[in-house]
Formats: C-alpha cells, structure tokens, sequence
C-alpha cells in the first residue's frame, strides 16, 4: 500500500492523469476524422526526433516536439493531395521513422535501456520537472482545443461542406496536427512513443459507446483515459514487475469492453426514439 | 444586380464535360427549382456555385464576388446532397446544426444564447426541435436529412445552395419545408434547390430550370413535364 503512495508514484499518478485526460480530447477529432492513425505515424516519427535530439546534444524532448510537428504537417499534405490513400504512405513513413531513430541511437551509442523508455514508457522515473513539463504541454493542448472546439468539429463533421461554409479548414488541419504532435511529445513519458496513440484512441471509443453525442463521447473519454492510467498504474506498481506503459493501454481496452457491454444493456433497457 | 452569376461556364470531370457553356443569373428574393436527369450536372453546378469546384472556363461569381472567398461563403447556406456528416463517433442533432453556424461568426466566439435561439429556429423550421438532443445516426433518413438542412438554414443566409434536400422526407412534411424556403426569399435570400421532383417546390418557386447536355435553361412546369415525358428528366 505504501509502495502505491510514493512521491515517484503520485508523480505518475499525476503525470499520467493529465494525459490520460488531454489525449481523448484531441483523439475526439481524429476518430471522427477517421485519422486514428495519424496519431501513430506522429508517434513513429518523433523516436526519430528522439534519436536527433540525442545526436545533436537537444532534450529529447525538443527533438521528439519538432520532428513530430514537422512530420505532422507532412502527413497533412500528403492527406489533402490524396496521396495517403491505402495507408501505404502511412506505413512508410511509421517504419522511416522507427529505423532512421534506432540507426540514429546505435550511431551514437545510446541505443540501449532508455530507447525502450522512449518508446514504451518510463512514467515511473519521472521528475517533477517533467512533470511540469507534461502539465505545461497539455495545459497548452487543452486550452487550444477548447478555443477551437466549435471549428474542429465542424471540420471534423463535414470538412467539404465546413469549407463551403468559409472556414479555414486548411488552417484547422494544421492545428490539429500540431496539437497531436505536442500531445506526443507530453505522452512520451507516460505511455511511449509507441502507444501513445493508444490514449488517444481507445478511450474515445469506449466513450462512443455510452454517449449520444460528439461532446458526450469526448467527455466519457477523458474519464476512460484518466481511469485507465490510474488503473493500470496501479496494477504496474502494485505487481512490481510489469511495464506501466502497457498496463495503461490494456486497461483502457478492458474500459472499451466494458463500455461496450454496458452500452448493450443500456441500449437494450432504454432504446432510443428512432422515427417511423 | 444577380446574386449568384454563371456566364459560359464549362466544368468536366476528364474528358467529358458537364457544364458546357453554362449561363445562369439569379436575384435576390427568387427561389429557382434545378431539375434535369441523373448526371447531368446539378450537384456538380452548386459545387461550383459555392467554389468547390474550379470551372475549366467562364465566370462564377457569388453575391458579386469570388465564391471561394470565405467572407463570401459565410453567407452562404450549403447542403450537399446525401448525409456527408462523419460516423465513427455520435454525434447530436444540435451539434450537427451548430456546425453550420459557426463559420457565420467570429473565429474565437464563443455560442451564445441568440446563436442557441438560431439553432432552435432552424430545428423548429424543419420540424425536428422535439429531437436536437437526439444522435443523428439513431433517427430515421428523413429525420437526418432535415436535420442536415436546418444546418444550412441556421442563421441568416443571403444564398441557399441545396442539393435534394426533401430526398427521404415525408411527403406530408415537403410542403412545410417548401414553405419555409419560400420564406426564406421572401425576407431576401437566393434560393436554388436541386430536386429530382420541382412538383415539391410547385407553388412556392419562382423559376424551374434544367440542366440539359450542360446547359441551363429556365422552363415552365408544363414544359418540364414534357421534358420528362421526352425521357429527359428523372
């Protein structure tokens, strides 16, 4: 019990829970948008921001932040030129960026322990600073978001007939990509590289199954995400030996489960009025 | 001075061309019904009338001015044809019908309450204010289609673009729509409705016309029934 309520892990608790709560907001959209993978393919290209980082002597962080974000917009126009059809572009650009980080580290010799923590997680190492670090990255996310709720959805609705309407939908897409790239960077800690996109997805669909509207489903989903990293911090610490990163995730895919059970039963005792 | 304006306006989609020449001149306060056959070319003239599409040549001009102008579009009311809302999360009537209303207003402004009266007045407009709190994908087709309309009806619009917008809906509801689009002229705004039936539009439009081997010509009702009798409409 003790070992539950250390200062290094109520730095996790803390850390975890501001992205636990940023990441379905941001996911919201992209899932809307069907561009759940984008938050991958970001997630691939910032171990190569990383790698760069640790080359060129710049925090990790920085590397992961730029790379992301340039990457980001890369993804973006590629999306609106229709080249990222069939995902294949999408597959490329997720195996650049792993291979051009691992080749980067093991050219450098820092290809060891820590690359694992980038890529899967080391939420129990960090400090408070990091911590302040991810509050700071998300806060920023968070309020970003929010100023934009009412343009993101409509883009992420219609983004034809939002543009029709005289809304900067090209603008908006860039936000958007720039916020997941950010969001990426602040995970990094948490989750990993490789499973951030995990919060920014999972969450958001078991929220989908509880709510009857967008705002609805975002909201469920900021509770899943929070209850996931607790839940599955809890369960890493408790047990000793298993990665946090990964116990996050699948305890946000048993929170799908079991959303997806009580949306059921739910749909079963209270059908929704469907017109004749 | 015409509100919506096309002066020789060729569009292809390739090689084979939809709009070949087309003219078009519409005022404020009318309210023309486009008719014409499968693939001749309605859809594709409102998405050029709003800048969605780029004419391969000729003039389109919007309220005076370039379409593709945002201060334009935002007033302009747009439905396209069909339910384009994406479905992978839920999303509620209000949310859909809000959405149409926030490019009419500044970037950072928030909704406010005479927005929220807007959205009820649009809702109520097509018959669907008991259902704003409802998610979209669980109502009928016609039940989302109207709600799809309130969306481009939602506030004040100089030009109403919009693409079958009674497909799926009752035919004891048609007549209410037809007249609050009939309304919506008569306060000033320009109308053009695509419709595979003008008989729904019958008594409240002003002008029926045709898209025929890509050019638009203004016919009479009887006319356009001959039209079709000619197998050149539906």
């Amino acid at each position: 019990m003790s070992r539950l309520l250390a200062e290094f892990v109520i730095r996790a608790y803390v850390a975890g829970a501001v992205v636990g709560a940023t990441a379905p907001v941001i996911g919201s959209f992209l899932v809307q948008r069907r561009l759940a993978l984008i938050g991958d393919g970001i997630g691939h290209l910032a171990f190569a921001g990383v790698a760069l980082g640790v080359v060129l002597g710049v925090a990790p962080l920085w590397g992961a932040l730029l790379v992301a974000a340039a990457g980001g917009m890369l993804l973006e126009g590629m999306r609106t030129r229709g080249r990222l059809a069939g995902d294949l572009s999408l597959a490329i650009m997720f195996y650049a960026g792993i291979a051009l980080g691992s080749v980067l580290l093991s050219a450098a010799g820092r290809f060891d322990a820590s690359a694992l923590g980038v890529l899967f997680g080391s939420i129990l190492t960090a400090t408070w600073s990091d911590v302040a670090a991810i509050g700071v990255l998300c806060g920023a996310v968070l309020g970003v978001a929010l100023l934009f709720y009412e343009q993101l959805l409509a883009v992420a609705l219609d983004e034809e007939t939002a543009r029709a309407s005289g809304l900067p939908v090209d603008q908006l897409n860039l936000l958007l990509l720039g916020l997941v790239a950010l969001l990426v960077a602040a995970g990094m800690r948490v989750v990993g590289l490789l499973l951030i996109a995990a919060l920014l997805v999972v969450p958001v669909a078991a929220g989908s199954r509880l709510a009857h509207s967008f705002r609805g489903a975002m909201l469920w989903g900021v509770a899943f995400g929070v209850g996931s990293v607790l839940a599955g911090l809890v369960i890493a610490v408790a047990e000793g030996e298993l990665a946090p990163g990964g116990t996050i995730v699948l305890a946000s895919v048993g929170g799908f489960v079991l959303a997806s059970l009580a949306g059921r039963r739910a749909a079963r005792r209270h059908p929704r009025r469907v017109a004749p | 001075m015409p509100v919506i304006e096309l002066r020789g306006v060729r569009f292809g989609y390739g090689a084979v061309p939809v709009l070949d020449g087309a003219d078009l001149a519409l005022e404020r306060g009318e309210f023309a019904v486009l008719a014409g056959a499968n693939g001749s070319g309605k859809s594709t003239l409102l998405r050029v009338c709003v800048g969605l599409l780029r004419p391969d040549a000729g003039t389109v001009l919007l309220l005076g001015g370039d379409p593709r102008d945002p201060a334009i579009r935002r007033r302009v009311g747009y439905a396209p044809q069909g339910l384009r809302v994406a479905t992978s999360l839920p999303v509620s009537v209000t949310e859909v019908v809000v959405a149409g209303l926030v490019p009419t207003r500044g970037l950072l402004r928030r909704v406010d309450r005479r927005d929220r009266a807007a959205v009820t007045a649009a809702l109520r407009s097509v018959g669907l204010a008991d259902l704003s709190a409802e998610c979209l994908f669980e109502l009928s087709g016609g039940q989302q289609q109207r709600a799809i309309l309130a969306r481009a009806l939602v506030g004040e619009r100089d030009v109403l673009l919009l693409d079958e917008p009674t497909t799926g809906i009752d035919q004891q509801l048609r007549p209410q729509l037809a007249a609050e689009l009939r309304r919506r002229a008569d306060a000033g705004a320009a109308v053009i409705v695509v419709s595979h039936d003008p008989d729904d539009f019958h008594d409240v439009c002003d002008r029926i016309l045709v898209i025929d081997r890509g050019i638009v010509r203004q016919v009479t009702h009887e006319e356009f029934h001959t039209h079709l009798e000619l197998g050149g409409g539906r």
